[in-house]
């Protein structure tokens, strides 16, 4: 796993996202934090992450802290 | 049925013709494939020149067209083909597909799709995001119901005897959700603790990961989800069904078949009585499974499932009549008596002391009869499981020397590799190619095994090579016992005067209903299959309860299936169909080493821990999308969720076809230059549309490597365009626009970035689009005259654009962005040409788009006399013009239809 560079089949990230549910809510579970952030705690590329933060937050599992990004454009999500 | 119009594909174009014919009162059939009319556009943004929200105007148009009192319109559905009659008219069919959700009942609340265990690429956000596979596609669908997404059974669970659904509880356990796991698997077959550990686990030779590193480790993830539940559940956690039948049944067995009816039938409430010979129940789960493959707890607890039902047990009750149990007032009687007799050898010496068969050996060395074989030399005779469990068992009772003696090679064996393997390691001999001759006792007590050496000769029926006595070999092995497991025989002896037997001594059963010669007597299990396995027997007793419930109700038993099941997806699909599959090794299972496990009885395999089972179940593909783990039937509130819906095969006849099929996208990946699909950053056009659209598939307009909202943003026109080294010479006319069109709504959600269009000429040719582009200009995008010829990875995710200023002049040229657009172009859908029968044959143009035979005097109409093309299918088309054009058909379809009648 390669960071910037997909090297694996989009539909095998997205099939991983249940296991990955629990794991990005214990990260999130004290600190909310940044895509970067999760993928550097999980161990996983970030492009990786795009794909189970964006899924959790389409069903309702984690939200954005703030309605703007922060100063270097990322957003922090935290457990909703 | 009969409709004026028939219109295939519903995108705008294929709406605009459907309102205005049914406004001049003619009957249109719309046919969309996808589970939602609306096509692209309803997936855009919005709209150029105006920047119009383009589901603000798609969304009033497709509730029109569902509303229209002239319109009927079928989605999830395909011609299948469509043939022109005689009369100037069409016949069509048209295949409805299941989605497996009843329109009327779904409130399109989105319960199942929160549910659902299984994510998949949303094909609605361009594969951006997950969605599920029961699914509803995006917000303003019409009609807005749930689908749920299933490409046939997933070969794991279509080959289960018992109908057990392998990857429903896989997908739940992936998820975490081990108790509905458990109680999954308790839906189908009731013993889900004796199968996690002595089931050979059909469902694993099946999986499509078996043709990779490994199947998917089904039966030991049912393990963990087994231990974790009865760990916390001593007990079932119901009791006797609140409605009970006065209806009595009599099962003969308490093995897994006759264990398995009583529990399907308990659920329905019937009073059973469960009769068994032995002292305990269990069949051959407690006699003849060794503890060490399948400890005995377990079994127990498995039990505890029938019981609780009320399921009543008469163990040391050997049953030899049928018209005895008639006689106690039975009303249905179902033999589940297995194989607990073994083939006699018929050789001398055959019944001295220390001759036994398999499972009198078995049942005495499992209830603890035999417990001391210590200092003795035991020797197996046979080849298959039924020699290797004595084998094993024999070394943990201390047996100095186990020997199986087998008269082929290892190789024709039927005991399962691994277990040969496993009696090897603990010591056991294998001594292939011999045969007994004859048993030598000395005071009526075995002493000896003559053997006899073998030679493999021709094959057999079986296709295994026959084994020929090499004449002169004979000679003798000391022993003290011998264990015969040369094949196990059915338990029907007391029958035989009553019910019809077959040769091979099984019951004769109608296979189907498993009903014996006599009605109301039902058979099942290994009596009637012969030595099968555990899971078979599960099945059976699951088809025996199902006929035996339809017989107590009085119901007929003919022509009614039991068990259909949906057609096996298809492996090499999954393989090729998914994308890059990542090597994942399985977890080697935990044994103590042989020399350990032969000296105790106690389990050997050790049960994954929670993290492994994850990973295990994670290793599963998915192959049949949908998991049938049934979550969303159980979460959805309207009950609207129903997999026996079947699809339809649908006939009707229309005077008129308007053919609006759309078009396709171009496949970016074949630019390979350009990294897509390579490079996060790297999005089509279409991906574009929906990140800045309303209904967008992230919280913001944030770049796909790392969320970050972007603010250095390139466009490369003509991607798939104006291209011949991809074979596509021609302009996509919309490109240019929505690329602009794009680049006003990022300055709008993101005013702090760059942009940059890259272009070769800009197509500004309609109504205020010229205007647009001025504006584009003003507000600060910056256009950059030559082609992109490559994109490069640079640190952060960032893209190194490669291209050639030309009206700066300043030659080849290299600028860094943070998200790379590819305003891909518009292709032909050239299914529109196979819709009808060879007979008729829908022209194409130079292009590939269905062609328009005489375009600038009679549009629309194609080489097939009452056919007409609307919208994209004939040409690319901005949405205006889609509309223009779908008018026109609509004009065209009417005239053709007023003077068919008219000819009538
Ligand atoms: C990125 C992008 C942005 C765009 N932005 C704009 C814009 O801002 N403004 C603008 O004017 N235009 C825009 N366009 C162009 C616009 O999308 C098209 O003009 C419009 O969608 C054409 O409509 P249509 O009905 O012909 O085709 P489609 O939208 O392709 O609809 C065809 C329908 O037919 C269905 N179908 C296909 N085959 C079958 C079959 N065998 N049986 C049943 N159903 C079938 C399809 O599922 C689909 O629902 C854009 C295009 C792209 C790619
Ligand atoms: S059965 Fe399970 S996997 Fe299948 S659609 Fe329903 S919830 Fe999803
Ligand atoms: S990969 Fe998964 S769904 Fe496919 S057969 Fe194996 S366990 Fe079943």
């Amino acid at each position: 796993m390669m960071e910037g560079v997909i090297d694996r089949g989009i539909a095998e990230i997205i099939r991983d996202e249940m296991i990955m549910h629990d794991k990005i809510i214990s990260i999130l579970k004290d600190d909310p934090k940044t895509i970067p952030e999760i993928a550097e705690a999980l161990g996983y590329p970030s492009h990786e992450v795009v794909y189970w933060v964006m899924a959790m937050w389409r069903y309702g599992k984690i939200e954005e802290t703030t309605a703007k990004p922060n100063a270097d454009g990322y957003f922090m999500y935290k457990v909703k | 049925m009969n409709y004026d119009v028939l219109i295939v594909g519903g995108g705008i174009a294929g709406m605009e013709s459907a309102l205005t014919l049914g406004d001049m009162g003619l009957k249109a059939l719309l046919i969309e494939k996808e589970p939602s009319i609306g096509g692209k556009m309803v997936l855009l943004s919005k709209v150029f020149p105006t920047l119009d929200c383009a589901s603000c105007i798609s969304t009033p148009k497709m509730a029109s067209t569902i509303h229209h009192p002239n319109v009927t319109i079928m989605t999830s559905s395909e011609i299948r083909k469509i043939a022109k009659n005689g009369d100037g008219a069409f016949k069509a069919l048209i295949n409805r597909k299941s989605t497996y959700v009843d329109n009327n009942a779904c409130t399109g609340c989105g319960e199942c799709e929160a549910a659902c265990t299984v994510a998949l690429p949303d094909r609605f956000n361009f594969g951006m995001v997950a969605h599920r596979a029961a699914y509803i596609p995006f917000p303003q669908a019409v009609p807005k119901k749930a689908v749920i997404n299933r490409q046939g059974q997933s070969p794991c669970s279509n080959v289960c005897p018992a109908g057990v659904k392998a990857h429903g509880y896989v997908s739940l356990v992936r998820s975490g959700r081990y108790d509905e796991a458990f109680h999954l698997h308790m839906e189908d077959a009731p013993l889900p603790g004796s199968l996690s550990r002595a089931c050979y686990a059909p469902c694993e030779n099946a999986c499509t990961r078996s043709d990779l590193e490994g199947s998917v480790d089904i039966r030991r993830i049912k393990r963990f989800m087994v231990d974790h539940y009865y760990s916390a559940h001593s007990e079932p956690e119901y009791g006797t069904p609140e409605k009970l039948s006065d209806k009595r049944i009599a099962i003969v067995g308490s093995g897994p078949a006759g264990l398995s009816a009583a529990y399907h039938l308990g659920r329905k409430g019937y009073h059973i009585k469960i009769f068994e010979r032995e002292e305990q129940a269990g069949g051959m789960l407690r006699y003849a499974i060794p503890a060490y493959r399948l400890p005995k707890d377990i079994v127990d607890r498995d039990i505890k499932n029938i019981t609780a039902l009320g399921v009543e047990i008469e163990t040391n009750t050997n049953i030899t009549s049928v018209a005895s149990l008639k006689e106690q007032g039975f009303d249905t009687v179902f033999l589940a008596v297995g194989t607990y007799e073994t083939w006699k050898m018929n050789l001398p010496g055959e019944d001295l002391d220390g001759v036994m068969d398999c499972m009198g050996f078995l049942s005495k060395a499992n209830t603890g009869k035999i417990s001391d074989l210590s200092g003795k030399t035991v020797v197996v005779v046979g080849g298959g499981n039924s020699a290797i469990d004595p084998a094993r068992l024999a070394l943990r009772m201390g047996a100095e020397k186990v020997i199986i003696l087998y008269r082929r090679t290892r190789k024709e064996m039927p005991a399962h590799e691994w277990e040969i393997q496993a009696a090897i390691d603990e010591g056991a001999d294998l001594m292939i190619l011999k045969t007994p001759r004859r048993f030598i006792g000395s005071n009526g007590r075995l002493v000896k095994v003559e053997v006899l050496r073998m030679e493999l000769g021709e094959p057999d029926d079986s296709g295994r090579r026959r084994p020929v006595p090499v004449k002169g070999s004979e000679h003798s092995i000391d022993v003290d016992l011998a264990v015969l497991a040369i094949g196990l025989r059915p338990s029907t002896d007391s029958f035989t005067d009553q019910l019809k037997i077959n040769r091979n001594e099984t019951f004769r059963v109608n296979p189907e209903t498993l009903e014996t010669n006599i009605p109301s007597v039902f058979a099942g299990g290994d009596g009637v299959t012969g030595p099968a396995m555990i899971v078979d027997a599960i099945g059976q007793g699951k088809r025996a309860a199902f006929y035996i419930n339809r017989y107590l109700q009085g119901e007929s038993l003919d022509n009614i299936e039991f068990d259909s099941r949906l057609s096996i997806a298809d492996k090499y699909d999954v393989l090729s169909n998914r994308g890059a599959i990542s090597k994942r090794m399985q977890i080697v299972a935990v044994e103590p080493p042989p020399s350990q496990r032969v000296k105790t009885s106690e389990e050997v395999e050790k049960c994954m821990t929670e993290e492994e089972a994850r990973y295990s179940a994670n290793r599963c593909l998915d192959c049949g999308n949908c998991s049938e783990c049934g979550e969303c039937i159980k979460a959805c509130p309207a009950d609207a969720v129903h997999f026996d819906m079947q699809p339809e095969e649908i006939e009707i006849e229309a005077d008129s076809v308007i053919v609006s099929t759309g078009f396709k996208l171009f496949d970016a990946h074949l630019k390979t230059n350009y990294g897509y699909g390579k490079y996060p950053n790297v999005v089509t056009a279409m991906q574009m549309d929906r990140l800045v659209s309303p209904t967008k598939p992230f919280n913001r307009t944030l770049r796909p490597s790392d969320g970050k909202a972007p603010d250095n943003i390139a466009f490369v026109l003509c991607t798939g365009s104006r291209d011949c080294t991809i074979d596509n010479p021609i302009c996509s006319r919309v490109c240019c626009m929505y690329s602009i069109k794009q680049a006003e709504l990022i300055m709008g959600a993101l005013p702090l970035a760059d942009i940059t269009i890259y272009y070769i000429d800009i197509r500004a040719f309609g109504k205020g689009y010229e205007e647009f582009y001025k504006q584009a200009k003003e507000m600060g995008v910056y256009f950059v005259k030559g082609r992109v010829a490559k994109i490069e990875l640079v640190e952060d995710g960032n893209l190194s654009v490669f291209y050639e200023d030309i009206d700066g002049g300043s030659g080849p040229q290299q600028m860094e962005h943070d998200l790379v657009v590819l305003s891909v172009g518009l292709l032909p859908n050239m299914d529109a040409l196979h819709l009808f029968n060879n007979g008729d044959r829908l022209e194409a143009d130079a292009y590939s788009y269905v062609k328009e035979i005489n375009e600038d005097i009679d549009p629309t109409r194609t080489s097939i006399d009452g056919v007409f093309a609307a919208g994209t299918t004939s040409a690319a088309r901005d949405i205006p013009d889609s509309i223009l054009h779908a008018g026109a058909a609509a004009a065209q379809a009417a005239g053709y239809i007023h003077q068919l009648k008219a000819s009538r």
